[in-house]
This record gives C-alpha cells, sequence and structure tokens, in this order.
C-alpha cells in the first residue's frame, strides 16, 4: 500500500503547530527563530507534497523561493539577535520591551 | 517499504520538533532542530523532489543552521544565562488546545478538496535539476531575479545591523 497524500499534509499540519507552539510558549529568542523556520518548512513541505500530487513543478519551485527567503530572513534575523544582545546583554525575549509604554500592563 | 521509510522519517522529524521546542539548553534544541531539518530533506526525496533534498541539506543543515549554532556560540550563552520558563509546560498545553480546531479546519479542508486521495503518476526526471531548471527560467524568471535582489538587500542590511556604532 502507498502512502497516501494526507499523511504528509498530517505531518506538515502537526510540523506547523509545533512551530506556533514554540513561538507562543518560550521566552529564548533563540527557539522563537527556530520555531519561525520550522512553521516554514512545513509550509515547504505541505507546497512539495501538492506538487507530487497534481504532477506539477510550481509547488517546487515555490518551496525553492521559500528556502532563498529562508535564507536571507536568518542573516538579517540573527544580526538582529547580535545588535538586540550588546544592548540588552539578554536573550530573553521578556526584556525586549524599549517600545513599550511605561505604566501599562 | 515507502511506508515504513515514512514512518521513521515522520517520527524522527516530530521527535526532532518536540525536542526543539520543549528542551532549555539552546544549543540542544538547536541539535534538535537539525534532525527534523534532515527528516524533511529525506522526505522530500521520498516525494520525487531530489533537487530540493540537496538544497535542504546545503542551505538548511549547511547553512542556516550553522549560522545560528555560530552566533550561539559567538555571544556565550550559558545554561545561566537561558531565560527562566517556570511554565512553558502550561503554555505548551493552552497553545496547543488554541491550535487544535485550527488543525481540524485545514486537514478538512484538504481532505474535501481533493478527491484523489493517491498520488499522481509522475515522470521519471520528475524534481531533478534540469526540469526544474527549465521550469524555472521559462516561467518564474522575474521572482527568480526579484529573489537575487533581496539577497542583495539582505547581505547589505545584516552587515549594516550587526556592525559596531560608531560613537559620535
Amino acid at each position: 500500500m502507498e502512502v497516501s497524500f494526507m499523511s504528509y499534509i498530517l505531518l506538515a499540519i502537526i510540523l506547523f503547530s509545533m512551530g506556533i507552539i514554540g513561538v507562543i510558549s518560550r521566552k529564548n529568542i533563540f527557539i522563537v527563530y527556530m520555531s519561525l523556520e520550522l512553521m516554514l518548512n512545513s509550509i515547504n513541505l505541505m507546497l512539495v507534497t501538492l506538487s507530487k500530487h497534481f504532477g506539477n513543478m510550481d509547488g517546487q519551485i515555490m518551496a525553492m523561493m521559500v528556502i532563498a527567503i529562508a535564507a536571507a530572513e536568518a542573516a538579517i534575523f540573527l544580526s538582529l539577535i547580535v545588535a538586540l544582545y550588546k544592548l540588552k546583554h539578554s536573550i530573553n525575549i521578556d526584556d525586549y520591551n524599549t517600545l513599550k509604554q511605561k505604566g501599562t500592563l | 517499504m515507502i511506508d515504513t521509510i515514512f514512518l521513521i522519517l515522520a517520527s524522527f522529524a516530530l521527535f526532532g520538533a518536540g525536542c526543539m521546542i520543549m528542551l532549555s539548553n539552546t544549543v540542544h534544541s538547536a541539535l534538535g532542530f537539525i534532525v527534523t531539518i534532515l527528516a524533511l530533506a529525506g522526505l522530500y526525496a521520498l516525494l520525487d523532489a531530489s533537487f530540493l533534498f540537496m538544497v535542504q541539506i546545503i542551505v538548511y543543515a549547511g547553512a542556516i543552521i550553522a549560522l545560528l549554532l555560530f552566533v550561539i556560540m559567538f555571544l556565550n550563552i550559558q545554561q545561566s544565562h537561558a531565560p527562566k520558563e517556570p511554565s512553558k509546560y502550561l503554555f505548551m498545553v493552552v497553545s496547543a488546545i488554541i491550535m487544535m480546531p485550527v488543525d481540524y479546519l485545514l486537514f478538512k479542508a484538504f481532505y474535501t478538496i481533493t478527491d484523489i486521495k493517491n498520488f499522481s503518476v509522475t515522470p521519471k526526471d520528475f524534481g531533478d535539476v534540469k526540469m526544474l531548471g527549465g521550469e524555472l527560467f521559462r516561467n518564474w524568471l522575474l521572482p527568480f531575479e526579484a529573489i537575487s535582489l533581496l539577497l542583495l538587500v539582505a547581505l547589505i542590511g545584516a552587515v549594516v545591523m550587526a556592525r559596531k556604532k560608531e560613537r559620535a
């Protein structure tokens, strides 16, 4: 029996929600970043699965574009983390509150 | 055979993702993420995307994760620097409960829009360099050039953002 299309989609959906769970529940900025990457990867898996399902190359091309954008995002995000760490000496996202209005919440 | 490989790779991917969002040591989570990335590369190979399999290993495992580990070690993040997260499991359970209806909706949507549940039969060279390159340079030329511009902008932006500030 061939593994069906829905099992790949189910795996991609579970990985995506694990990414969202990581973004919501963790305070370590690196783990938040890795959860974002996990979401991008699960979308890639979904695109490649649909590409195979419909016998069309467009999904794979889009997945490659997503990988290129993820590379650009990695460079920017990590340099931002380095700049923030120089400023705050912390990787806790609760410490990055310069733009927050004081006295509320 | 394909079934077994899929099950092994899928469990590796889920295991790596679980390690990544649960472990408190940053380097350990990054190693868990590498497991997920490599398992997803194997799944791409199962789905006939042989070029994306290589790109995933080279760009993700080779460049992005290496850069991430480099930054973690460059900033010298110790276990004692990591933020205290006393209620992270509570937040995980709550966010999993929040995500469940969305997951159900997505699954149901995919289940109903596709009436054929099996994969279509693809040609033998589906997903290899020649076919992907032909498609890329015939129909996707403008997005390809836009991506190259985006990468240039990201390169300049990363250098500008991470350099040392001059004091006036």
